[in-house]
């Protein structure tokens, strides 16, 4: 099983999630975060805006659907045609061990 | 080393940490998060949801139409729900234990949306106030 961490615009969260649930993918769990990139943030006038805010989506997958996931998420949070910068980075961990608390057993 | 990611009802909050405590890990970090699980399809079990939601929300004040509509909409299952996310780290051999309690302190009858309990790999730790690095970082 594969941890996947989205980190992409609040404004796109509502058509990733739905994409995903389409998709057969409709367990997640979202957070609100924020934060800057390489960029260093946003510099408006005099201010520098270096605390971003982003939606960052935790969502574990079976390892066969890796590709898939990326792609569809990847292909939502994008804007404009070659991307912009801030639209966010995926990051991919291994998860050993998962439970369904309600199920009472191992397994997603 | 291994990071035990939770998450439970925010009504479990007080017994998870309770239970955290009886099983002898003391330390966590909890965040607030939205979730939401697989998609139930499972007619039956919709319906015993279904007939709980209406018979809470109807009073002499509301439209039968509303309600039944917006209890609907809250069971197609894409909504988010609110929840907390632990995270504990822990030694290999104490998972199977904290697994065990979150799990007895999580579980209810409603058979649905109790939450997830993931163990992933850990690489390395650090305390901050030590410096000490490894499992001794933990607890």
């Amino acid at each position: 099983m594969l941890l996947i961490r989205a980190i992409v615009r609040p404004e796109r969260k509502d058509e990733v999630l739905a994409q995903l649930s389409e998709a057969g993918f409709n367990a997640a769990t979202m957070v609100d975060v924020v934060g800057r990139g390489k960029q260093k943030g946003i510099k408006i006038g005099g201010m520098v805006y270096d605390e971003i805010p982003k939606i960052l989506i935790l969502m574990v997958i079976p390892d066969g659907e890796k590709e898939k996931v990326i792609r569809l998420i990847m292909d939502t949070a994008r804007t404009g045609k070659e991307g912009t910068f801030g639209d966010g980075k995926i990051f991919v961990s291994p998860v050993e061990e998962a439970y369904t608390i309600s199920k009472n057993s191992p397994g997603l | 080393m291994k990071e035990i990611m939770a998450i439970v009802r925010m009504k479990k909050t007080g017994a998870t940490k309770k239970a955290l405590v009886a099983a002898g890990v003391a330390g966590f970090t909890a965040i607030k998060v939205a979730g939401r699980g697989k998609l139930v399809t499972d007619p039956q079990e919709l319906e015993k949801c279904k007939e709980k939601l209406l018979a809470m929300g109807m009073d002499e004040f509301s439209d039968a139409k509303d309600t039944e509509n917006l209890v609907t909409s809250f069971l197609d299952g894409t909504r988010f729900f609110p929840r907390r996310l632990f995270t504990i780290l822990a030694h290999d051999d104490d998972v199977p234990r904290i697994v065990e309690a979150i799990t007895n302190a999580n579980r209810t009858d409603y058979g649905i949306g109790d939450g997830v309990i993931f163990v992933l790999p850990v690489n390395d730790a650090l305390r901050v106030r030590t410096g000490e690095a490894g499992e001794a970082a933990i607890w």
